[in-house]
């Protein structure tokens, strides 16, 4: 295995981990990460990772949302002198560039700007390599690059070039791929989108989740609680097919004739591989069996923006009701009118539940859940995820996105039986009336806690007692 | 646009219709053709799942008989492109689909099934 220096983007950190797992196992090949804490500390933007062949970082590049390029590593160094006595004993990875290839330096810094006349003393003190090439800026054959990396200075004020020279590493390479997955933040802007709406979700997160579901051509991938249709956009551009469904048809239509989900797919070029969207309630679906997909995709509900509902309790019609119901059956219409069928709540914590069962029911023998739990962050253990689990699925990520009092984490989970289990009968739980010795997750009742402002139970009781005359 | 390849997935869970539930029956239906990219891999990873007569019949109620009675062994390239034909490229665009055992009636509308149940019809 050869080592690379990859260059992160400094954006969701917790997911890049997961994602360049995820591509590997993608493109079924083997990366090793080292298991110093230090060495893979999100907060960096600088990794050093091994890989079997150059073909492998292209593929990662072309791939991996946050990696912004690769190099193949010659050395680093907590000074310049370590850094040339490192780069020199690689003599054999550069040599060959000395007689004839044209090259051009680039230096830069992270958390620091360096002034012009040191970036050119850096370019000197590389001057032992004897290259004989020509310098071409704009097409050169290979690029070198050389990165100081700073702490962080938050909230710090200094002048422009304070510090200078002050770095923790320094790192030098060459330029073997720009990652060009990066881009494709800006083709799925949700503003540049022809349909969407207030539960979209942002282009990156999408695509970070596509990258969790292994999505490629062949595959077909579901997304049970569809919406607006985000994550279905890059699903599909990557080349797997999907099928969708959401309770309320009009998320997934809009107000014109052609459903909104069909006209931002078009906008993608990806709308043949919309297999379908159906109108249905999870919890009452018409999956004749299971085994059906490779991934499913999903954010649930979770009662903030589109409430977590499922079809009523309530068994008998009043006559009211009863007549709309006959006049919808004999003159069937859009969803959204006249009859729609009542609904009610659905606790997140049971939801959850729920969705594991469900996936281990409709995936494929090795087929992954991909899905957002919110959380409180204060409350809070990775137990909470195991409370959802059941056997034959396994964790395999967990990624954080913080919003300081509450968080959502994107949770992947892969189906490792190939046994045959039933559907799950999503009966109503009476989730009050629980084993007194098992842990509540943070989860439970997020839509409560999330409009009381995560507060704590004494604050929320102090303040309905100020409320009483 | 209801595709066979998922009317072949989709069965009548009106509470207590358990047999005879599949397939479901078009009913006045307008149907558009249109393209899809062919994609062999997806064709047979798929193929196992499939319940072949519904298919069969299914796609001749929309007037296409190019697939054979019998599920053939040998997967040559005539019979991936009818298959790719009938299960993606056939769009159900407006009609409806009826539960052959207790009659109830999904509307397909603007290409979208409307397979939501009223509270008296779920388990
Ligand atoms: C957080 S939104 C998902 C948003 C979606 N990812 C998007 O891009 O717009 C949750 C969706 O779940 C739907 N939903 C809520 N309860 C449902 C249920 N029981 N079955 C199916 N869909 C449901 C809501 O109508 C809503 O569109
Ligand atoms: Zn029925």
């Amino acid at each position: 295995m050869s080592k690379y220096l990859v260059v992160f983007a400094q954006a969701h950190q917790e997911f890049r981990v997961p994602e360049l797992e995820s591509v590997a196992q993608l493109y079924n090949f083997k990366i090793s990460l080292s298991d110093e804490p230090e060495e893979r500390d999100p907060s960096r933007p600088f990794m050093i990772i091994e890989l079997e062949s150059e073909n492998h970082v292209r593929l990662l590049a072309k791939r991996c949302i946050l990696i912004k390029s690769i190099y193949e590593f010659y050395g680093r160094g907590s000074t310049y002198e370590v850094l040339h006595l490192r780069n020199r004993a690689k003599r054999h990875m550069w040599e060959r560039y000395i007689p004839e290839t044209s090259f051009k330096f680039i230096v830069a810094a992270y958390n620091h700007k360096i002034p012009q006349h040191r970036q050119k003393e850096v370019v000197e003190s590389f001057a032992y390599m004897g290259f004989m090439g020509k310098i071409d800026m704009k097409t050169p054959e290979i690029t070198l690059g050389c990165f100081e990396e700073y702490a962080t200075r938050n909230g710090q004020t200094r002048e422009r070039h304070e510090g200078d020279g002050d770095f923790l590493q320094v790192y030098f390479g060459r330029l073997i791929e720009e990652g060009t997955a990066r881009p494709l933040v800006q083709l799925f802007d949700v503003k540049k989108r022809s349909y969407f709406g207030n539960t979209s979700m942002e282009a990156e997160i999408s695509l970070l989740m596509a990258n969790q579901t292994l999505a490629c051509s062949g595959k077909l991938i579901y997304d049970p609680f569809m919406g607006t249709g985000s994550m279905a956009y890059p699903v599909a551009y990557f080349g797997a097919q999907v099928m969708g469904s959401d309770i309320d048809g009009r998320q997934m239509r809009g107000k014109q004739t052609t459903p909104g989900v069909f006209r931002a797919a078009s906008q993608y070029g990806v709308a043949s591989r919309i297999i379908d969207i159906c109108t249905f309630d999870v919890t009452n679906n018409p999956w004749r069996c299971g085994g059906l997909f490779d991934a499913i995709v999903t954010d649930p509900p979770y009662g903030v923006r589109a409430g977590a509902k499922r079809l009523g309790r309530k068994k008998e019609l009043d006559a009211d009701r009863l007549a709309l119901y006959h006049e919808h059956r004999t003159n069937p219409r859009p969803d959204d009118s006249p009859y729609i069928p009542p609904t009610r709540p659905y606790e997140l914590s049971d939801l959850a539940v729920d969705l594991v069962l469900l996936a281990r029911y409709l995936l494929k023998p090795g087929g992954r859940l991909v899905f957002f739990l919110p959380t409180v962050t204060d409350q809070y253990e990775e137990v909470d995820i195991y409370t959802m689990l059941c056997d034959g699925m396994e964790v395999i990520a967990n990624s954080l996105q913080d919003f300081g009092s509450w968080g959502r984490r994107l949770v992947t989970i892969r189906k490792v039986t190939s046994e045959l289990y039933p559907p799950p009968d999503f009966s109503i739980r009476d989730s009050e009336a629980q084993d007194e010795t098992q842990r509540v997750p943070a989860h439970r009742h997020f839509r409560e806690k999330y409009f009381q402002g995560f507060k704590k139970a004494e604050e929320v009781e102090a303040e309905n007692l100020s409320h009483l005359p | 646009m209801v595709r066979l390849l998922t009317h072949n997935l989709l069965a009548c869970h009106v509470k207590g219709c358990t047999s005879n539930n599949f397939p479901l029956q078009f009913q006045n239906v307008q149907i558009e053709l249109r393209e899809a990219d062919f994609n062999a891999d997806f064709l047979k990873n798929f193929l196992p799942k499939l319940e072949w007569k519904a298919l069969v019949d299914s796609a001749k109620d929309l007037g296409d008989t190019s697939l054979p009675l019998e599920q053939p062994e040998m997967l040559d390239d005539e019979f991936l492109k009818n298959l790719h034909h009938v299960l993606l490229e056939i769009h159900v665009e407006e009609g409806s689909m009826t539960c052959p055992n207790c009659k109830h009636s999904y509307p397909i509308s603007n290409g979208i099934p409307n397979m939501l149940l009223a509270e008296h019809e779920i388990g």
